[in-house]
């Protein structure tokens, strides 16, 4: 296996907003590039300011927006030139999303285990409810949960980190190569937290799988990503090696980022946000 | 049951009684589920009070019951879930049930002006065909007494201090990123400053340089008020820097709570010691490990204390008894037979 996985060259993604009289243009995505390889895979940090194209640029890799100049490739395929059918039913299986809100993420009126069924018939090759099940299980065993606390139960019924996970598991369910995950994490406590970057680094590298991790959180980001891309206004900012930018960060921005974070206060330490 | 309001203006109430007293509060969801009876006892004996004057913060294990609590103050219950037990007790209202079995008409009065609820998730609860603008106006207008153009002013001052331009106005929500919707639910929430703010993870979906202005933001209208915060958040960096005493939940029980700089300077529970020792810093390799074995089910927990399977400091007495909630020091309870081991633990 030679040659990128993704490639994305120059994209970019300007939307119109407002109405008649008052339209202005957002240039959410601005020139970014970067490209996985498919002989290496790896974990891609993307973090960055709110607002700054991360889950635009997220859509345009699940080929659910065009960008508006710029091309992204998946093992070398146009996304552009995705047809429905055999094709994309192919892409859809390799590649993956967890959307950032799991609250919006679902359909409130559709059982969660039907999710991971459809997954699992659709891209796992599951033929009957036996092996269907069986792939829900494991998938969400993977994530500290199982088919049986799952079985029934619609999104409102979950709390919002087991939400998460559903949505992490119905993701890996299908076998891909490429996961998408938009904050998959950010309503988990920090141990569950560090049990799912574990699991994505064990996926990294036992099954090969690669996942562009878009994250608010500096600390799984240094702890996990293999390069990470930082953003601000709809621009790469900085990027390269994960741990040498997060440990020393050159581009104001991400200078800015890194100070911004907060941590347990250190002995003597005032509280910022004190009383 | 009357729950008549109280003038605020007659009643000068002392700075540091509680906004809310929850008193040994059960609140389960109540499931028929392939024909069999399930009780998800999600809020099982909580004993708290948020004061005046104070952000209290809650932590705790993902699903361990902090969403239900805090739906249950906020009034916003529905069913399977039901109060079992228990009371909730408001300084701005009489009566012990709280919201939950108020008339419509006041549980109308007493949000924005007493009590707003920014639930998790909350960014997909602005309504998809309106522009933000429209949001405002449709929540804000009537309770803030101002002519139009004095309103749009203070709301456009208003999303400055969460760091949105005025422009987001003229947007539909799905025109925004996750976390300009989420300051948007933000600014809806405490524009009208309530003397009560419940606020479930608000900060999820925002950078660190943005959410410390958010942060900045509820510290400072609290401040100008006097007024109270609960604030959930599973981000123990938040809770150093902003909140005034932590509670943390475990299984659907409070089981530690005092001064936060104490609750991480001493944590007695086991738990809660497991999760300051978990937290993950830049630079510092060593793995983090998960907790081990699997979270309680709530539908059927453990005997004893719930913690009690997945606890190294527990012994005999833990599986059979409930350890009960205790005071150790000025402010500071907990739940733990094994406390003073805990504490004296490195
Ligand atoms: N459908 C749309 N129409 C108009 N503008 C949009 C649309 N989707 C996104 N935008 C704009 O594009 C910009 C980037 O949004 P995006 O959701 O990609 O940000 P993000 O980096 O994911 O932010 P967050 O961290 O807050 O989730 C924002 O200014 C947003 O308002
Ligand atoms: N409508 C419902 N019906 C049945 N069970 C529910 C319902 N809503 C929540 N639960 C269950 O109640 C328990 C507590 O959920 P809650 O949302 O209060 O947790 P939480 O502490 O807020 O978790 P998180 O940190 O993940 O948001 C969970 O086990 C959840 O599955
Ligand atoms: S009471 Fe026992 S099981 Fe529970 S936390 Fe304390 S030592 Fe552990
Ligand atoms: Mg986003
Ligand atoms: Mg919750």
């Amino acid at each position: 296996m030679t040659g990128a996985l993704l490639e994305l060259d120059s994209v970019s993604k300007t939307f119109t907003r407002g109405g008649l009289f008052s339209r202005t243009q957002v240039e959410a995505v601005i020139d970014v590039s970067f490209r996985l390889e498919m002989a290496k895979p790896e974990i891609f940090s993307i973090i960055g300011e709110s607002g700054s194209g991360k889950s635009t640029l997220a859509r345009i890799i699940l080929a659910l927006q065009a960008p508006t100049r710029g091309t992204a490739r998946f093992k070398g395929r146009d996304l552009a030139g995705l047809r429905d059918g055999a094709d994309r039913h192919a892409f859809m299986a390799a590649v993956q999303p967890v959307f950032q809100n799991p609250f919006e993420a679902f359909n409130p009126l559709k059982r969660l285990d039907r999710y991971l069924y459809a997954t699992c018939r659709r891209f796992a090759g599951a033929k009957d409810e036996a092996a269907m099940q069986a792939g829900a299980d494991k998938a969400l065993r993977q994530v500290g949960l199982s088919l049986a606390e799952v079985k029934g139960r619609y999104p409102h019924e979950l709390s919002g980190g087991q939400l998460q996970r559903v949505a992490i598991a119905r993701a890996l369910a299908s076998g891909p190569s490429l996961l998408i995950a938009d904050e998959p994490v950010s309503m988990v406590d920090a141990s569950l937290r560090a049990s799912i970057v574990n699991l994505f680094r064990k996926l990294r590298d036992e099954l090969g799988l690669s996942i562009i991790y878009i994250t608010h959180d500096l600390a799984t980001a240094y702890s996990i990503s293999d390069r990470i891309i930082i953003m601000q206004k709809g621009r790469v900012v900085e990027s390269g090696d994960a741990r040498t930018i997060l440990a020393d960060p050159k581009h104001p921005y991400s200078k800015t980022l890194k100070e911004s974070v907060l941590e347990p206060l250190a002995p003597g330490e005032r509280p910022l946000f004190a009383r | 049951m009357s729950a008549a309001m109280r003038n605020p203006a007659a009643k000068p109430e002392a700075a540091q009684g509680p906004v809310v007293a929850v008193r040994d509060l059960r609140a389960w969801y109540r499931l028929r589920l392939f024909g069999v009876d399930r009780e998800v006892k999600a809020v099982d004996g909580i004993t708290f009070e948020v004061r005046k004057d104070e952000i209290y913060g809650l932590a705790g294990e993902s699903s361990s019951g902090k969403s239900t609590l805090v739906k249950t103050i906020a009034g916003a219950m529905r069913p399977p879930l039901e109060i079992v037990g228990g009371e909730i007790q408001f300084s701005f209202m009489d009566g012990t049930m709280g919201l939950n079995r108020a008339p419509a008409d006041l549980v109308e009065r007493v949000r924005w002006r007493h009590l707003s609820y920014v639930m998790q998730g909350s960014m997909s609860v602005l309504n998809p065909v309106r522009r933000i603008g429209t949001s405002f106006f449709d929540f804000a207008f009537r309770h803030m007494g101002l002519d139009n153009a004095g309103f749009e002013a203070a709301v456009v001052a208003h999303l400055a201090r969460v760091n949105l331009p005025a422009s987001v106005l003229k947007a539909y929500p799905h025109e925004l990123s996750g976390g300009m919707r989420q300051r948007v639910t933000i600014a809806l929430a405490t524009i009208c400053r309530p003397q009560f703010i419940i606020a479930d993870e608000p900060t999820t979906a925002l950078d660190v340089v943005v959410q410390k202005d958010v942060l900045a933001m509820f510290r400072s209208i609290q401040r100008e008020m006097a007024s109270s915060v609960l604030f959930v958040t599973h981000d123990m960096g938040v809770h150093a820097h902003l909140t005034d005493r932590l509670g943390i939940m475990y299984a659907g029980r409070l089981v530690e709570e005092a001064r936060t700089p104490d609750v991480f300077a001493r944590p007695r529970h086991p738990y809660t010691r497991h999760l300051i020792h978990s937290l993950p810093r830049i630079g510092d390799d060593r793995p983090r490990i998960g907790l081990e074995g699997t979270p309680p089910s709530l539908a059927n927990p453990p005997s004893g204390c719930r913690f009690h399977p997945r606890c190294v400091f527990a012994t005999e007495r833990c599986r059979v008894e409930v350890p009960p909630m205790e005071q150790v020091a000025p402010d500071h309870r907990v739940a733990c037979f094994e406390k003073d081991r805990v504490e004296a633990t490195p």
